[in-house]
């Protein structure tokens, strides 16, 4: 009996703690669990899955990249607070008047962590490299507009004719196929952030290994012990080390959003990664300061069949867009913006974006009569469509449930029909997707590689075939490539917009909404922003001990 | 006995090599490969891919290979932790899983054969009864329940254990328990049950009849005989435990052997599965067999 007794209390405590914690926190609290800033400057931040591995270039995921920013610099850097780019190991840089041959200019001071200095030779071994088909660098496309770099990881060509050269070993000049306005922005990317070639000679695959990586970012790897934690500390060789502030972050693999939420509540950690705060708490959580909410560089929408009835036909493109509610899905899923065009709303400063077609149940019945899925009185007749050929595959994942179930409600509310849901598992599903395999509509996600709406729109160029809609007309290809000829941003700007306009008239997606950063951090952490890319250059974040300067915003970045 | 188990383990080599050919075949089957992911990839870098990881060659090729790595006992390189042979990987992360797993079964035996015996003793008493509702109850409960309700209490109400991670001892209190539930309950119950069988034959009549003392009656006896069901259960739940648990590393964020596991079929990580799969199915056949060499001393009946 007594031990019947003691297991009666310990749910009961269990069920008052869970309660009183939930009561307190909604109407008192400013913060959500413990606050107690780390000793001195350590930062601990979960940053996601496992690595793949700490080389740069061959790994393509965000917890990679969120890690990358302390360990690696390229010629450029994201800014902390805008995601736009900042002068890194290049200290500034010219562009000839049709965007296709960018010189850069190094500081004289970079060094690597074991003290060799850094000269524009390096950044043309880590290109050759990058591309080098024995690597297999899955982000190598990314360097494809650099003269003869596709042609060399085609394995057509050679290395030395690839378009970067080192003028001397302060300056760097890379030639270009196409204009690529953007270049400064994309070479922030981690596929062209340097790696050390002394190391790499030496010890081949095992260069990651902590014993013998060489970084040249503002930190260091002190230790890394797979699945658990990934220990860097302040790198003094770094040239900017003087602004470094923290001594050390550690950086956590940590999956479950759950135990992420625990850790946080429990202040083993400061911060966690962007989409981690459960559902059924974000209402909660918006209300605390903890809170990062910014819209991002990423967007969330359907890909449609266009080779396959009834998606072929663009009524019935158009119509399934119109039905869907976009501003009563972004309320329902709480953390996201609603999206009508493809480009993320209010990323791109000065595009002007184009509006997609608007929520309008009424057109969209009559285009799916015009269709000729009407009765005898040319009335829009939900039993002619069918609907046993359309369907909404999205790969397991709890938000893409519920994000297909309100948009599964929203097409039978104004469609009348009730197009079956399919999940199915991550590589499977990307699989029948590429080859065009589902029926009807398939979640798709995208986040920007770099800051501009090219990094969207270049999804439906031909390239790679595999957009996973079926649709990429020449004229719109084309209209691409004219727009980044065009020297003047502004200019250019507005005919990506014609592009997008057409995008959108052709309806080979239907927008979703513009993620929103969604993370928490602790109060005393600093100089860490809610920022479209939620890559956090870490040179800037500090831990502040000083309790009255916790509810004040950051005093504003120099970044030089 | 000697030639029993030489036997057995030659049988293991086969075993393993029908487990691990059925696993590549499935992998085989399944859609999609390690390097398919949001960002579709040009073909030629699938080429380049391909070539780097030999899976331009034949089947049959690969299939060699694979083989031939069993074998050697060498897995080769992960495809999804660039650079990080399949031996390292299950190096480091074994431990982890073996500390806590036979650590949680360490518990799970004392506890279960402690109060399962002590319910056979006084059976229908409310001692018996409390104890063996505990343990339906320890059974129901599943392991990803009872593990948040721990960290509820003991890391953000009372804030006295870490929730999470890997660390010192402190950070191995929660993962045991809660590991621990489910196989403390089951244990409890095979013990009562087994004790109950064997309190009622024959020969504890005699012993007890010939004046033995009932504590020399229960621990030489009774116990021995009590136990078999347990023992038979132990093999594979110790096999299982220190290979890692899927639900438990996850929930509590250990770098063992089961967060790889779960991740390598996610990410069609070929060499990684394999590897893992091997292991465990030898460390499976090998505590099969550990089971049945206990039995020829425990149970006298047995013989090899």
């Amino acid at each position: 009996m007594k031990i019947a007794a003691r297991v009666g209390l310990l749910v009961a405590s269990a069920l008052t703690a869970l309660s009183c914690n939930s009561t307190t926190s909604a109407k008192s609290a400013l913060y959500f669990g413990k606050i107690e800033p780390p000793q001195g400057q350590v930062m601990r931040y979960i940053s996601g899955s496992e690595p793949e591995s700490l080389d740069p270039q061959v790994s393509t995921g965000q917890p990679e990249a969120r890690i990358y920013l302390a360990l690696y610099e390229g010629l450029t850097e994201y800014h902390p607070v805008t995601g736009q780019v900042i002068p890194a190991i290049a200290e500034r840089w010219d562009v000839n008047a049709n965007n296709t041959e960018f010189t850069f200019y190094l500081r004289q001071t970079a060094r690597w962590s074991n003290g060799d200095p850094i000269t524009a030779r390096d950044f043309v071994y880590s290109l050759r490299r990058g591309l080098s088909p024995a690597l297999a660098a899955r982000s190598a496309y990314l360097a494809y507009s650099i003269k003869g770099a596709q042609a060399y990881n085609e394995g057509k060509g050679r290395a030395e004719d690839i378009g970067i050269q080192a003028v001397d070993d302060y300056t760097l000049k890379i030639t270009l196929t196409t204009p690529v306005p953007y270049l400064t922005g994309l070479v922030a990317h981690q596929f062209f952030r340097l790696v050390p070639r002394k190391a790499i000679e030496k010890h081949g695959d095992a260069w990651t290994r902590p014993e013998n990586i060489v970084t040249c970012g503002a930190f260091k790897v002190q230790s890394w012990r797979a699945y658990d934690r990934l220990i860097v500390v302040r790198d003094p060789m770094y040239w900017d080390a003087g602004v470094v502030k923290l001594d050390q972050i550690t950086f956590y693999p940590v999956e479950d959003t759950t135990t992420q939420m625990i850790l946080y509540k429990a202040g083993e950690v400061d911060a966690v990664y962007n989409h981690t705060v459960p559902y059924a708490w974000v209402d909660e959580m918006r209300r605390l300061k903890d809170y990062m909410d910014k819209p991002e560089n990423a967007i969330e929408y359907y890909m449609l069949n266009t080779k396959k009835a009834p998606t072929n036909d663009l009524r019935v493109r158009r119509a399934f867009n119109m039905a869907i509610d976009k501003d009563a899905l972004a309320v329902y899923r709480r953390v996201v913006k609603p999206l009508t065009a493809f480009t993320p709303e209010g990323i791109f400063p000065g595009y002007p974006q184009p509006r997609g077609d608007p929520f309008d149940p009424e057109k969209a019945r009559a285009l799916l009569a015009e269709a000729g899925y009407r009765d005898a009185n040319g009335k829009y007749d939900p039993k002619k469509f069918p609907v046993s050929d359309m369907e909404i595959s999205f790969n397991t994942n709890e938000p893409n449930k519920q994000t297909a179930e309100f948009v599964q409600a929203q097409w039978k509310k104004h469609l009348q029909l009730t197009v079956p849901l399919k999940n199915v598992e991550w590589k499977t599903f990307l699989d029948s997707r590429a080859k065009l395999e589902y029926k009807g509509a398939a979640r798709a996600g995208w986040v920007g590689d770099y800051m501009d709406p090219y990094t969207f729109l270049d999804l439906f160029s031909t390239e790679f075939g595999d957009n996973g809609t079926g649709w990429s007309p020449p004229e719109y290809v084309a209209m691409l490539r004219e727009a980044n000829t065009e020297h003047d941003p502004a200019k250019r700007y507005e005919r990506l917009a014609r592009a997008e306009v057409f995008l959108l008239a052709a309806q080979p997606i239907i927008p979703l909404y513009t993620s929103g950063s969604d993370w928490l951090k602790k109060p005393f952490v600093k100089g860490m922003y809610a920022n479209p890319l939620t890559l956090h250059a870490w040179k800037y974040v500090y831990i502040e001990h000083d309790r009255s300067k916790w509810d004040i915003d950051d005093p504003p970045l120099s970044t030089n | 006995m000697l030639r029993f188990i030489v036997r057995r383990l030659i049988v293991t080599v086969p075993m393993v090599l029908v487990v691990v050919s059925l696993t590549w075949a499935l992998i085989r089957l399944a859609p999609g490969n390690f390097y398919t992911g949001e960002k579709p990839i040009p073909p030629a870098i699938q080429k380049n891919l391909r070539e780097k990881y030999g899976l331009d060659k034949p089947w049959y090729v690969q299939y060699g290979k694979m083989v031939s790595n069993t074998l050697h006992g060498d897995f080769g390189l992960s495809l999804k932790y660039q650079g990080q042979p399949v031996n390292t990987i299950l190096r480091n992360a074994l431990p982890v899983s073996a500390t806590v797993g036979l650590l949680a079964y360490l518990l799970a035996l004392v506890v279960g054969i402690v109060s399962g015996t002590l319910a056979a003793l006084r059976q229908n008493s409310k001692l018996d009864y409390s104890s063996m509702a505990v343990a339906m109850l320890g059974i129901s409960v599943p392991n990803f329940v009872l593990g948040p309700m721990l960290v509820l209490l003991f890391s953000l109400t009372w804030y006295v254990l870490p929730p999470a991670l890997w660390g010192g001892a402190k950070h191995l209190i929660l993962p045991v328990l809660t590991l621990s539930g489910v196989y403390m309950a089951y244990i409890a119950r095979l013990t009562r049950s087994g004790m109950l069988e064997v309190l009622r034959s024959n020969y504890i009549r005699t012993a007890r009849a010939k004046g033995l003392s009932e504590r020399h009656v229960l621990m030489h006896h009774a116990l021995r005989g009590g136990l078999l069901p347990v023992v038979s259960f132990s093999g594979p739940a110790l096999a299982f435990l220190v290979t890692g648990t899927v639900v438990v590393e996850r929930i509590f964020a250990l770098p063992g052997l089961g967060n790889y596991f779960i991740n390598a079929n996610f990410n069609r990580d070929e060499p990684l599965i394999i590897g893992i799969v091997a292991f465990i199915s030898i460390v499976i056949l090998l505590f099969n067999l550990l089971v049945d060499i206990a039995y020829g001393f425990i149970d006298p009946r047995v013989r090899y």
